[in-house]
């Protein structure tokens, strides 16, 4: 993606400088990002959850400043921020806003998995919440290393400019069926390590009737984040490949893609079974579909 | 097209939920426990299978199969099962092993405990 000096995201086209506030939101969203696909895995392990809701105030204090030291060192390097020189100070902050998006993100992931409800005990909140927040704040602070695509990224299929405009529907056909072979990709190793687990079937059972409504949502919401508003992806790039699909399709059919795959590997793992009631299939389905579309978004943004 | 069709296919699940919540959601567990008649002996010990279906609607936990066996003049012989997760309508089957034939006394099985998730 190309970045311009005065920090405008897109690259294009220079926006009459968009608001402050729109640019911080979006270095955020994308800091939010990196967390979600480094800290899923460890959000869908149940040892995670028992050490949290049994750990003492002071070791969890020890956890979120060995965090902040570790985010620190991984800020030096790479931060999250599109700003290049680091002030000491400027480093600092910027680690400390680092955890802080991983503790809020992965207490919000907590809420919708239903490990932390209104019943919890205040103590076993904090610990679940400082660690998951570890795996989540180390994303943060990796996120812009490790999901900006290539710059000007050579897609081996991808059709030289000629060929484009002499058929522009086969050409933009076949870059629809890459994107969703990266998001099958992407679905599978998220969700791979995952899918013979105990936590599906666990997850699943724990969550109230409809709330699968809201798992719903969140996947698709977080899927259509990743690729679309966190500006990871060239838009120019995009739309030079004349998108096929708009946004929305190409999020739902991206969706679809991964709840395809996370079925395919919880038979395959035979969590699931002909003889087990619809209910069960539909359940385990759209829990594990959480990761592979997370999983999914950065495929497509990636590959 | 294609979104109609995406629509189509995610509001289908979403109608899955809600039929779900309506008739699954709302009832609580309950059990129903069948036992074989077809006692296999291997070893002079008996197999009595059985099968627990949770006649209910909500998934269960941890559910526990208690079996008794009384005959005359020895003692009591019990056996207990417990199984992980039952869902609604699900079907989940096993065997309890005895040293003596269960034909010769009274044999008990039943649903001693189960945990909400």
């Amino acid at each position: 993606m190309v970045e311009s000096r005065d920090g405008i995201i897109g690259g294009a086209k220079p926006q009459p400088s968009p608001s402050i506030w729109l640019v911080e939101f979006q270095a955020i969203l994308q800091g939010a990002v990196g967390g979600f696909l480094f800290g899923i895995p460890l959000l869908y392990t149940v040892e995670v959850w028992a050490i949290g809701a049994a750990t003492g105030p002071r070791w969890l204090l020890t956890v979120l400043a060995t965090t902040l030291l570790g985010v620190g060192l991984l800020t030096q390097v790479e931060g999250f921020r599109q700003s290049l020189r680091l002030h000491p100070v400027e480093a600092l902050l910027e680690s400390i806003e680092a955890v802080a998006i991983g503790v809020v993100c992965a207490a919000l992931s907590l809420v919708l998995l239903r490990r932390i409800t209104l019943a919890t005990p205040l103590a076993e909140i904090l610990g679940k919440v400082v660690f998951e927040a570890v795996p989540f704040a180390l994303g943060v602070a990796l996120a812009r290393s490790t999901l900006h695509g290539k710059q000007g990224r050579n897609r081996r299929t991808t059709v030289p400019l000629a060929r484009r405009l002499a058929s522009p529907t086969l050409a933009n056909l076949r870059d629809a069926l890459i994107d969703f072979d990266a998001a099958l990709i992407g679905a599978v190793l998220i969700a791979f390590s995952i899918a013979p687990t105990e936590e599906v079937p666990l997850l699943a059972a724990s969550l109230p009737p409809l709330w699968l409504l809201l798992v719903m949502g969140a996947s698709l919401g977080l899927s259509y984040a990743i690729v679309f508003a966190s500006g990871f992806t060239d838009r120019a790039e995009r739309r030079q490949r004349g998108l096929l699909f708009s946004p929305i399709t190409e999020t739902l059919v991206a969706y679809l893609v991964a709840l395809l795959a996370s079925m395919a590997m919880l038979v395959l793992f035979q969590q699931l079974n002909p003889s087990d009631p619809w209910s069960e299939w539909l359940s385990n389905v759209l829990v594990l579909g959480l990761p592979a579309s997370i999983g999914g978004a950065a495929g497509r943004i990636l590959i | 097209m294609t979104f109609a069709v995406a629509s189509v296919i995610l509001l289908g699940l979403v109608g899955l939920i809600f039929f779900d919540w309506q008739t699954n959601q709302n009832r609580p567990p309950a059990f129903a426990v069948a036992v074989s008649e077809a006692v296999r002996v291997t070893d002079g010990r008996y197999y009595v299978p059985f099968a627990i279906t949770n006649t209910g609607g909500r998934i269960a936990r941890m559910v526990q199969v208690t079996a008794e066996l009384d005959i005359a003049g020895v003692d009591d012989e019990t056996g207990e099962q417990q199984i992980d997760f039952l869902s609604g309508h699900e079907t989940k089957a096993g065997s309890f092993v005895f040293s003596h034939d269960p034909q010769g006394g009274e044999l008990t099985v039943r649903v001693a405990s189960y945990r909400l998730p």
